[in-house]
């Protein structure tokens, strides 16, 4: 269950999370604990959490119960908490969300120079460096609609990377892209992973979570139902769910 | 096998009027009719307008009335009320500076490269307080004139250009407290941006010059043409409002998420993110609002200023120029489709160039 590249101090540690829409339990009770450079890949139904666990860690979500607290700074009502744990988690969404009125460079640039305030030439160079090493660097100036949608998601990684942030939040960022393009975002994760990020994937691409994960979470109904690691989780999982779930998505 | 697909040949002029008009004998004879109609028309407009009109002041409002076209002379004798109102006449080259120096100011500030924070400011606090001290005078050796006693285009483009500046930016802040998460300030400033909407601008306008005397102390009045400005550009941002708020919505909510995500605080997103995408979405119906307000400067008028369109009933209202004035109109619509027009071919330039960068 533990990594070799996972080291002791965690960094993100909820306890009984609590999410409520109205009157609808979201998330009941949530327990979960992520050390430094670890790889936690979470799957489950549709409308089961997933997103809004992840969102609840950065805190596009608010919670209602319970402890988060990232990076040894608890998320509560405090704004200088929640804007310094922005700072250091990244986020990559399943609709990209790229910023349509400004450059791919600017996309990546706006940030560090706005919240890290980092002088533009820095800025700059840094986003050539991501651009390069999701292997865009020839799109820079180019704008959002212009690109394919798999180059879109790496400029979107290469956003949140230019940020500089300890722990990557990635919420299903396959599920919008053609069949064709899934592999050029994986490979980009899978390099990230191997850097030893901190890494929270929402996804279902099993064959990348075979790769990468240190440890699988599977939710269903709100809560979490296994934790596993993935040899465990794919051969011998004791789940009637998640047996159930597997053989959909790996089935056909 | 390879198959190559040809487009089929345009076809040419006349193949394409004769397709468009020309298809049956009762088209063509429609046609023909309309173009007989529309030659007849634009001959006898130019007939009066050029060929029969009468240009110099030589032979006096008399001559002029004789001829059969246009009586151009009209605007050569009393150009002067036109553009400038009451304003002193050995003054009046200051009105026009003024008019200038707005003028620059209002191109200088569509041009992107103006479009930092700095500069437009810089632009605009230069431009108000040329415009101001020229008006005004009472400094470096100008004489002092009030506000009572300006007039003309000078006033209309004043009160335009300061309605806007006003307006605009209280648009926004009305937007974007309507869209607050907390229900009170929301439902407030809804409240407050309907009722302005459902009242009258003239009903504003006499408000502010007439009644708010009244309920004000002394100190806080000001001059009449500031509470009026004030008014008007109270009404103009109520509806300017809606059309940022409208423009806001079009804004897709993973845009804020996103900026939240990288840590942008809140006037960050909304500076950087929203409004930039917002005011694209709001282009067309924004420079269709300006339109409309400049337009609306003439009813500055009820409440006792001459601005461009009071000034030319005073320009053919005396004596003997009194029938001349289709011609004083004329000119006046020629004025206010100069302005109108460039505005809304900047509307034009602006959206090609956002389309830029489109989806
Ligand atoms: N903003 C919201 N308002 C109300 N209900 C929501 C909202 N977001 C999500 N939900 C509900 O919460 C449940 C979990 O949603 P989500 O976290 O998006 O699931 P997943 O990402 O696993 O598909 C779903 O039943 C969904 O309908
Ligand atoms: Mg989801």
């Amino acid at each position: 269950m533990i990594s070799t590249n996972s080291t002791g101090e965690p960094a993100l540690r909820i306890e009984n999370l609590d999410k409520y829409y109205g009157t609808f339990h979201a998330l009941r009770g949530i327990n979960l604990s992520v050390k430094r450079g670890e790889k936690i890949v979470v799957c489950g139904p549709s409308g089961s959490g997933k997103s809004t666990m992840i969102r609840c860690i950065n805190r596009l979500e608010q919670h209602n119960g319970g402890r988060i607290e990232v990076l040894g700074t608890e998320l509560n009502d405090d704004v200088g908490n929640i804007d310094e744990i922005r700072r250091e988690v990244g986020m990559v969404f399943q609709h990209f969300n790229l910023f349509p009125h400004m450059t791919v460079l600017e996309n990546c640039m706006i940030s560090p120079m706005i919240v890290r305030k980092q002088p533009r030439a820095q800025a700059e160079a840094t986003a050539r460096l991501y651009l390069e090493k999701v292997r865009i660097p020839e799109q820079a100036m180019k704008y959002p609609s212009q690109l394919s949608g798999g180059q879109q998601q790496r400029v979107a990684i290469a956003r949140a990377l230019c940020m500089q942030p300890q722990i990557m939040l990635f919420d299903e960022p396959t599920s919008a892209l053609d069949p064709e393009m899934v592999s050029e975002v994986l490979d980009v994760m899978v390099t990230l992973a191997s850097e030893g990020m901190t890494m929270i994937c929402v996804t279902h691409e099993m064959g990348f979570a075979r790769r990468v994960a240190d440890r699988m979470i599977f939710m269903d109904g709100g809560d979490i139902v296994e934790e596993a690691s993935p040899d465990e989780f794919f051969t011998s999982s004791r789940n009637e769910r998640t047996r159930q779930f597997l053989s959909q998505v790996l089935g056909h | 096998m390879e198959m190559v697909v040809v487009a089929p040949p345009a076809p040419g002029r006349l193949e394409d009027l004769r397709r468009r008009f020309f298809a049956t004998p009762l088209q063509a004879v429609l046609s023909l009719a309309c173009l007989a109609i529309m030659v007849f028309l634009v001959w006898k407009l130019l007939n009066w307008a050029v060929f029969s009109a009468v240009f110099t002041t030589s032979g006096g409002p008399e001559a002029c009335q004789a001829a059969a076209g246009a009586c151009w002379s009209v605007i050569a004798a009393r150009w002067r009320i036109i553009f400038f109102g009451l304003y002193p006449y050995e003054e009046q080259w200051r009105s026009a500076l003024a008019c200038v120096a707005v003028v620059v100011m209002t191109v200088l500030s569509c041009i992107p490269a103006f479009w930092t924070g700095r500069r437009i400011a810089l632009v605009w606090g230069a431009g108000t307080s040329l415009f101001y001290v020229l008006m005004k005078g009472g400094v470096l050796g100008l004489a002092h004139v009030g506000e009572e006693a300006w007039g003309g285009l000078a006033l209309t483009l004043f009160i335009f250009v300061t309605t806007c500046l006003i307006g605009f930016p209280l648009a926004i802040c009305l937007a974007l407290l309507r869209r607050s998460e907390l229900p009170w300030i929301s439902r407030t400033t809804g409240l407050i941006i309907d009722g302005v909407r459902s009242l009258p601008l003239i009903s504003i306008l006499f408000t502010f010059a007439v009644v708010l005397p009244f309920a004000l102390p002394q100190w806080l009045q000001g001059d009449k043409l500031y509470r009026v400005i004030l008014g008007s550009a109270l009404f103009f941002s109520a509806y300017q409002a809606e059309i940022v708020r409208g423009g806001m919505q079009g804004v897709a909510t993973g845009q804020e998420e996103a900026a939240m995500a990288l840590g942008m605080r809140y006037w960050q997103r909304v500076s950087r993110i929203l409004l930039p995408q917002a005011m694209r979405n709001a282009m067309p119906a924004t420079i269709n609002q300006f339109v409309i307000s400049f337009k609306e400067t003439s009813l500055v008028v009820i409440v006792g200023f001459f601005e461009i369109l009071a000034s030319g009933n005073a320009a053919y209202g005396t004596g003997e120029w009194r029938f001349a004035y289709v011609e004083v109109y004329a000119f006046i619509a020629f004025i206010y489709f100069i302005f109108v027009f460039s505005l809304s071919r900047y509307g034009a330039f602006l959206e090609r160039r956002m389309s830029v960068s489109e989806r």
